[in-house]
C-alpha cells in the first residue's frame, strides 16, 4: 500500500473553525509544527455564521454594570439546568473577558460604548461617559446582565477572520478541502487521521504526535437546521467509530426559537435581545403570559417549548410549510433595523422577500446546536484514547450541560481554544511520534476498500440521498423539542434498521475522483450512528432537563439523573451502549432556574 | 524580494506612470475643449476665425501646440499601452468576458482602448493636414466641404467619447464624486461638446459650400 | 396556477474525464415557491445527476462559497431566488479561480495567497497584556473597519473584473479592500511605506483601471469603489512623501 501521500506533523487539528484555529495559534506560538484540516477554506467554516455575539463579563455597558464572572457563572449553570461541569464553567467565565480583549488586540472591531441615545423596553439607557470607547454588550437570552459582546451583525465572521489572520501570520499549514475519514489508532492511542482530498478524491494519511478534533456540530442530521450544510458531525462520528471514545450527552440538542420558515436560516437572538416580540396568529404577544419575568428572553429551550406549546394550542399561523409564529421587530425603527440588525433584514429580503421594517417574520423552533459531543476532561483530553483532544462544538467539555446560553458557544471556542490549546502544546512537547507504518497502511487500506466497494457497486441497494432523508425525518418526527417514550422507542428501532441499511449503499454515479455522491456515501454511516446515539440517549433519560424535554417525565430528576450520558459504539452489539458519569458540582447546588417551569399542555391565559 | 526588483529600485514607478497617464489625459481633455471653443469662433463669421488663425500662426502658437501635443500624446500613449491587452489570448479573454458578464463599464473600457488607438492615427493625420495645409476660414471650410466632413464627424465622436469615458474613469478611480452624479455631469458635458463641435462643422460646411 | 418549467444550462467539466470537453448541459425542473439556486442545484444532484459539483456551506449568503456566473453576472447562488430568473438560466463557474469541476472553483487558495502577499493581519510590536483593559476605540471607527471586514471572500468581484481575468497576479478589489481594512485600523502599526510596498503597484491598486464591475457585483455591498479610492489616494500621498523624503 503506497498509493497515498503521507504528511507528518506535531499537532494535527481536524477543523478550521474558531475552536480549531484558536488552539492552533496556541500550539504554533509555542514553536510546534501544526497542520489544520478543513472541509472548506477556513474562513467558510460555520463559525463565520454566528451573528449575535459572545458572552464575557466585561461590565462596560450601562445595562451590564455590576456584571462579573460570578454572575456569568450562575447564568451558565442555571442555563445548563445544572447539567454542566462547574469546574469547567468556572475556568471559562474567568477566562472569557481575557479572550475578548485578546481578540480585540488582534484586530476584531468590537462594537464600542457610545453616548448615543437609546430606548430599551420603554426606558432610556444612560451610558457611563468614562466607558465610552470600551467594548459594549447587548442583551441575550438567559442572562442576568447585558453581557454579549458583538461586532454589529457579524461577530462570528469578524472573530473568525481575525483568528485566521493570526493563523496566517504564524505560518500554520492549512489543508482545506480535505476530509478526515477515520482516526489512525491501535485501540489505545491515536496517531493521526486518514483523510480524503475533496479536490481529487485521493486518500492521504496524516501522522501526528497529537490529534485534535474540532469539527463543529452535527445540525444537518436534522435536515432542517440553522447549521451550515457541512455540519454533518463527521468528526464526532470518527471518534465514536474507534469503539473506545464515548460521546457525551448526545440527547442534549438545542432548538433555536427563531429559525426562518421554511429555509431554517437563523434569525439571531439579537433580534429579541434588541427588543423584538413573538406574536401568534392573532398578533398577540404571548410570551409574557408564559414567562412574565424574562418574556421572549428566557433561555432558548424554554422559549422553543413555549412556542410549540402555543402552536399546539391552536395559535400557530398556518402555512404551506406547516404552522409557525411571527417575530416582530417593526417597533425598533428603520434605523436600528438597518444598522444593528442589517443581516436579518437582508436575509428576510433575500430569502423570503419580506421587509422586516414593515412586515412580520415567520419563525419556528429549529435545530441549532449540539451540546453533546466527543467527551473530554477539563483539559480537553478525550476519554478512552491517548494523544487525542477535542474542543469546540464537536466536544462535550461540558460547559453547556443540557442547554447552551446564546453567546456562550462562540465564547467557548476561543476560551477553550486558549485553555485547551495550551494543554495540547504542553502535552505534545513530551509526546513521541512512534507510529508503525503498517498501522497507517492498514487504516488507509480500510478506507480505500470502502471506496472500492462503493465504486464497484457490487452489492448494495440503498440510495444515499434517500436514506439520508429518512434519517432526517426520523429525528425531526420523534426526537424534537417534545419527546415521549413511544416516539423515541420508535426512532431507535427505525434508526437501527437504517444503520444496517447504511452499510449497504449503492451509488448511482461512477464515484470517481472527488465525486460528491461518493463523499455523501462515505459520511452517511457515521451520521446514522450519531443519530442513533441521540435517540437512544433520549429514550434512556427519563427526566426533563434543559433542552431535553420528556412529556412523560416533565420534571428534572436530580436524584437519579444528575449525571452525564456517555454513548459508546459497540461493534459486538452493533449498536450504541450507554454509560453514565456524575456531573461535577463545585459551587452552585441544583435549584430553580427561575424560568420555564416544565409544562407541555396549553396554559390558561390570564 | 526578487533580484530584478532589487536592482531597479523604484517602488514608485507604477504610481508615476499612473500619474502621467492621468495628467496627460486631463491635459488632452483640456486641449480638446479649448480647441473646440477656438473652432467655434467660426460661428461669429469668417473674420473672427481668421483673426484667431492669424494670431496663432503669427506667434508660432501652432508649432508650440504641435510640440505640446507630441509630448502629451506621446506620454499618454506611452503610459496607456501597458493597459491595452496585447496578446491575442488576452484580447480573446477580455472580449469573451465582457460579453459574458454584460457589464457597461467593462464595455466602455474596451471601447476606450479602441477609440484611443483610432484617435492616435486620426489625430496624427489631422494635425499633419492642418499644419501643412494651413488654417483660414476659406481653407478650412473648403477642406470640410470637400473631403473631410466624415473624417471630422468620426474624429469628433471618438475624441469626445474617449475624453468623457476617460474623465469618468479618473473620477471613479480617485473617488472624488459619486458615480451617479458623475454619469449625469459627464453626460451633459459630452452632449454639450459634441453639440458645439457639430455646429462648428455645420457652419464650416455651409461656409465651404458658399466658397465653392 | 401551473408552475414554470425552468431550464438550467450548466457548465460541465470533470477533471476525471479529460477527454470530455467542457460543455453546457441542460437540466429541467419545475419551479416551486421560495425556490433558490441552492434548492435547485441540490435537487438536480439528488434526483438527476449525482456527479454534479458545486459548493455551498452556509446557504445563507454569509460564507461566500457559492459565487458563480448566473446568466453571466457574478453572484451568490444561495441567495438567488428562481422567481427573479428567466425560463432559461445559464450557470457557469467564476473565472480567474482554478476550476475544480462543474461549478466548483478554488477560491480558498486564491484568497489565502492574496492574504499572505498583502500580509493581512495586524502588525504590531506590542505584547498582549491579559490584565489590562482593552484600548479604547471610537465606535464610528470600529464600524468603518467592520464595513471593510464584511467581505466574505466570495470572489464575485474578482471573477467579474476584466483586469483580474487577464492578469493573474492582480490582487483585485477584495485584496485591496482587505488592505484598506488594516490601513484604517490604528492597531496595525505599519507605516505608509510598508503599505506602499504591498499595494502601490500594478498588481495592487495601480493595476485597477476602474472598471467597477467589482463594486457593481459585490453581493454583500462592500463599498468597494470608495475603498479602492481610499487606498489609491493614501498611496499617492505616501508616494509623494517618499519622493520628497529622498
Ligand atoms: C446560524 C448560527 C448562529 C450562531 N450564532 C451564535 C452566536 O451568536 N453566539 C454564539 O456564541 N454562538 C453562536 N452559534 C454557535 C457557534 O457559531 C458554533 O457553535 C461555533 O462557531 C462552533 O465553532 P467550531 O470551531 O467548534 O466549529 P465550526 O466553526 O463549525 O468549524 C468546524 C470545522 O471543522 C471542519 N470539519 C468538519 N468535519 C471535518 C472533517 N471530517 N474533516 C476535516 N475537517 C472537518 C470544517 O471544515 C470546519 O472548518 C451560532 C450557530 C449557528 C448555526
Ligand atoms: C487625443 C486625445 C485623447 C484624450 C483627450 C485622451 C484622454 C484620456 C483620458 C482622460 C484618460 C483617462 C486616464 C486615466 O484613467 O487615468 C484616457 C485613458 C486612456 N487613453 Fe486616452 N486620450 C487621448 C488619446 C489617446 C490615444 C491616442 C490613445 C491611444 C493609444 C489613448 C488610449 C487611452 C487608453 C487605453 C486609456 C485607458 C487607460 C486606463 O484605463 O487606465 N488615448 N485617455
Ligand atoms: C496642433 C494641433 C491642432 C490644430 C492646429 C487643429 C486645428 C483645427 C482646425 C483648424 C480645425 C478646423 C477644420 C480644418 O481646418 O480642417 C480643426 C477641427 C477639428 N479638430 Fe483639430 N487641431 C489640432 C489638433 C487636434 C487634435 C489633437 C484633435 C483630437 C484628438 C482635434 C480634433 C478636431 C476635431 C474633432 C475637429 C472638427 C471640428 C470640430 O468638431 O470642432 N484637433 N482642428
Ligand atoms: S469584496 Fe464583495 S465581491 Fe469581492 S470577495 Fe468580498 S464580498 Fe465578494
Ligand atoms: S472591476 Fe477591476 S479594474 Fe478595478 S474597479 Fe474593480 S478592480
Ligand atoms: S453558501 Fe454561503 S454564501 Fe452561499
Amino acid at each position: 500500500m503506497n498509493d497515498y501521500d503521507l504528511f507528518v506533523t506535531d499537532v494535527l487539528i481536524i477543523g478550521a473553525g474558531l475552536a480549531g484555529e484558536r488552539a492552533a495559534i496556541e500550539a504554533a506560538s509555542q514553536g510546534l509544527n501544526v497542520t489544520i484540516l478543513s472541509l472548506v477554506p477556513p474562513r467558510r467554516s460555520h463559525s463565520a455564521a454566528a451573528q449575535g455575539g459572545m458572552q464575557a463579563a466585561l461590565g462596560n455597558a450601562a445595562m451590564g454594570q455590576g456584571d462579573s464572572p460570578d454572575v456569568h457563572f450562575a447564568d451558565t449553570v442555571k442555563g445548563s439546568d445544572w447539567g454542566c461541569d462547574q469546574e469547567v464553567a468556572r475556568m471559562f467565565v474567568d477566562m472569557a473577558p481575557v479572550a475578548v480583549r485578546e481578540a480585540a488586540f488582534w484586530g476584531v472591531p468590537w462594537t464600542r460604548v457610545t453616548m448615543d441615545k437609546r430606548i430599551y423596553d420603554g426606558q432610556e439607557i444612560h451610558e457611563d461617559p468614562k466607558k465610552v470607547g470600551l467594548i459594549t454588550a447587548r442583551n441575550f437570552g438567559g442572562t442576568a446582565k447585558w453581557r454579549t459582546c458583538y461586532t454589529a451583525d457579524g461577530t462570528g465572521h469578524a472573530l473568525l477572520y481575525t483568528t485566521d489572520s493570526m493563523v496566517l501570520k504564524l505560518g500554520v499549514t492549512v489543508h482545506d478541502r480535505v476530509e478526515a475519514l477515520s482516526l489512525i489508532h491501535d485501540g489505545d492511542r491515536c496517531y493521526g487521521a486518514v483523510a480524503r482530498c475533496l479536490r481529487t478524491g485521493n486518500l492521504r494519511a496524516y501522522s501526528a504526535r497529537t490529534t485534535v478534533i474540532a469539527t463543529g456540530g452535527y445540525g444537518r442530521l436534522y435536515g432542517v437546521s440553522t447549521n451550515a450544510v457541512i455540519n454533518e458531525g463527521t468528526g464526532m462520528a470518527i471518534a465514536l467509530e474507534t469503539g473506545k471514545v464515548p460521546l457525551g450527552n448526545m440527547e442534549a440538542v438545542q432548538f433555536h426559537p427563531t429559525g426562518l420558515v421554511p429555509s431554517g436560516i437563523l434569525i439571531t437572538e439579537g433580534a429579541r435581545g434588541d427588543g423584538g416580540y413573538l406574536l401568534d396568529k392573532n398578533g398577540y404577544r404571548f410570551m409574557p403570559d408564559y414567562e412574565p419575568k424574562k418574556k421572549e428572553l428566557a433561555s432558548r429551550d424554554v422559549v422553543s417549548r413555549r412556542m410549540i406549546q402555543h402552536m399546539r394550542a391552536g395559535y400557530g399561523v398556518d402555512s404551506p410549510y406547516g404552522p409557525h409564529l411571527w417575530l416582530d421587530i417593526r417597533h425598533l425603527g428603520a434605523k436600528h433595523i438597518e444598522t444593528n440588525l442589517r443581516e436579518i433584514t437582508s436575509i428576510c429580503r433575500k430569502f423570503n422577500g419580506i421587509d422586516p421594517v414593515h412586515e412580520l417574520i415567520p419563525v419556528r423552533p429549529t435545530q441549532h446546536y449540539s451540546m453533546g459531543g466527543v467527551r473530554v476532561n477539563k483539559h480537553g483530553y478525550v476519554y478512552g484514547m491517548k494523544n487525542l483532544f477535542a474542543l469546540g462544538e464537536a466536544a462535550c467539555w461540558d460547559l453547556h450541560g443540557f442547554n447552551r446560553l446564546g453567546g456562550n458557544s462562540l465564547a467557548e471556542t476561543i476560551v477553550s481554544g486558549k485553555i485547551i490549546g495550551e494543554k495540547i502544546a504542553e502535552f505534545t512537547k513530551d509526546a513521541l511520534l512512534d507510529v508503525r507504518s503498517s498501522l497507517i497502511d492498514q487504516h488507509v487500506h480500510d478506507q480505500a476498500e470502502r471506496i472500492e466497494k462503493l465504486r464497484a457497486k457490487k452489492s448494495g441497494t440503498a440510495d444515499v440521498f434517500r436514506l439520508r432523508h429518512e434519517m432526517e425525518e426520523i429525528l425531526r418526527e420523534h426526537v424534537f423539542v417534545f419527546r415521549t417514550e413511544a416516539a423515541l422507542a420508535e426512532a431507535v428501532e427505525q434508526l437501527h434498521a437504517l444503520h444496517v441499511r447504511a452499510g449497504d449503499l449503492r451509488l448511482r454515479g461512477s464515484g470517481l475522483g472527488a465525486d460528491p455522491e461518493l463523499s455523501a456515501a462515505l459520511r452517511l454511516p457515521g451520521m446514522v450512528k450519531l443519530a442513533y446515539c441521540i435517540a437512544k440517549g433520549a429514550l434512556a433519560r427519563t427526566e426533563s432537563r434543559g433542552s431535553h424535554f420528556r412529556e412523560d417525565y416533565p420534571k428534572r430528576d436530580d436524584e437519579n439523573w444528575l449525571k452525564r450520558t456517555l454513548a459508546y459504539w459497540s461493534y459486538e452489539k452493533n449498536e450504541p451502549v450507554l454509560d453514565y458519569e456524575p456531573v461535577v458540582i463545585t459551587e452552585l447546588p441544583p435549584g430553580d432556574r427561575g424560568y420555564g417551569e416544565a409544562t407541555s399542555g396549553p396554559v390558561q391565559k390570564k | 524580494m526578487e533580484l530584478q526588483k532589487v536592482i531597479t529600485p523604484s517602488p514608485r514607478s507604477d504610481l508615476i506612470v499612473e500619474g502621467i497617464q492621468m495628467i496627460s489625459g486631463l491635459l488632452l481633455v483640456l486641449f480638446l475643449w479649448v480647441h473646440m471653443l477656438f473652432i467655434a469662433s467660426v460661428w461669429l463669421g469668417a473674420t473672427s476665425f481668421n483673426a484667431l488663425a492669424n494670431f496663432m500662426s503669427r506667434y508660432g502658437l501652432v508649432w508650440i501646440t504641435v510640440a505640446f501635443l507630441v509630448v502629451v500624446i506621446g506620454s499618454h500613449v506611452g503610459a496607456v499601452v501597458r493597459r491595452i491587452p496585447k496578446q491575442f489570448r488576452e484580447q480573446r479573454i477580455v472580449w469573451r468576458h465582457a460579453k459574458l458578464i454584460r457589464h457597461m463599464d467593462t464595455w466602455s473600457w474596451i471601447f476606450q482602448s479602441i477609440t484611443g488607438a483610432a484617435l492616435l492615427a486620426l489625430a496624427i493625420i489631422h494635425v499633419v493636414v492642418v499644419t501643412y495645409g494651413g488654417i483660414s476660414a476659406k481653407i478650412s471650410s473648403t477642406r470640410v466641404f470637400n473631403h473631410f466632413l466624415i473624417f471630422y464627424i468620426v474624429l469628433l465622436l471618438l475624441a469626445e467619447y474617449h475624453a468623457s469615458v476617460g474623465l469618468y474613469r479618473i473620477f471613479v478611480k480617485w473617488g472624488w464624486v459619486s458615480q451617479h452624479r458623475l454619469h449625469r455631469v459627464l453626460g451633459v458635458i459630452t452632449v454639450l461638446t459634441v453639440g458645439i463641435g457639430a455646429v462648428s462643422l455645420y457652419v464650416l460646411y455651409t461656409l465651404g459650400a458658399h466658397f465653392a | 396556477m401551473a408552475s414554470r418549467e425552468l431550464t438550467f444550462r450548466i457548465l460541465r467539466y470533470n477533471p476525471e474525464t479529460p477527454d470530455v470537453k467542457p460543455h453546457l448541459q441542460d437540466f429541467h425542473l419545475n419551479e416551486e415557491p421560495g425556490m433558490t439556486l441552492f434548492i435547485v442545484l441540490n435537487r438536480l444532484r439528488e434526483e438527476q445527476d449525482p456527479s454534479l459539483r458545486f459548493d455551498f456551506v452556509c446557504r445563507a449568503s454569509i460564507c461566500g462559497s457559492c459565487g458563480m456566473l448566473i446568466n453571466g453576472k457574478p453572484n451568490l447562488a444561495c441567495k438567488t431566488l428562481t422567481k427573479a430568473l428567466p425560463d432559461v438560466t445559464t450557470l457557469m463557474p467564476l473565472p480567474v479561480f482554478k476550476l475544480l469541476g462543474d461549478l466548483s472553483v478554488d477560491t480558498g487558495v486564491w484568497f489565502r495567497d492574496v492574504s499572505l502577499r498583502t500580509e493581512s493581519w495586524v502588525h504590531t510590536d506590542e505584547v498582549f497584556d491579559p490584565d489590562a483593559a482593552e484600548e479604547k476605540m471610537d465606535n464610528e471607527l470600529a464600524k468603518e473597519i467592520y464595513e471593510a471586514e464584511r467581505c466574505i471572500e466570495c470572489g464575485c468581484c474578482i471573477g467579474g473584473c476584466a483586469t483580474a481575468n487577464i492578469k493573474p497576479s492582480f490582487i483585485g478589489a477584495a485584496g485591496i479592500n482587505r488592505v484598506a481594512r488594516f490601513m484604517m485600523d490604528p492597531r496595525d502599526k505599519r507605516t505608509e511605506q510598508e503599505y506602499f510596498e504591498v499595494v502601490a503597484s500594478e498588481d495592487g491598486v495601480f493595476g485597477c483601471v476602474g472598471l467597477m464591475a467589482c463594486d457593481d457585483n459585490c453581493p454583500v455591498g462592500v463599498p468597494l469603489r470608495s475603498q479602492l479610492a481610499y487606498v489609491r489616494r493614501k498611496m499617492a500621498v505616501a508616494g509623494w512623501h517618499m519622493g520628497r523624503g529622498r
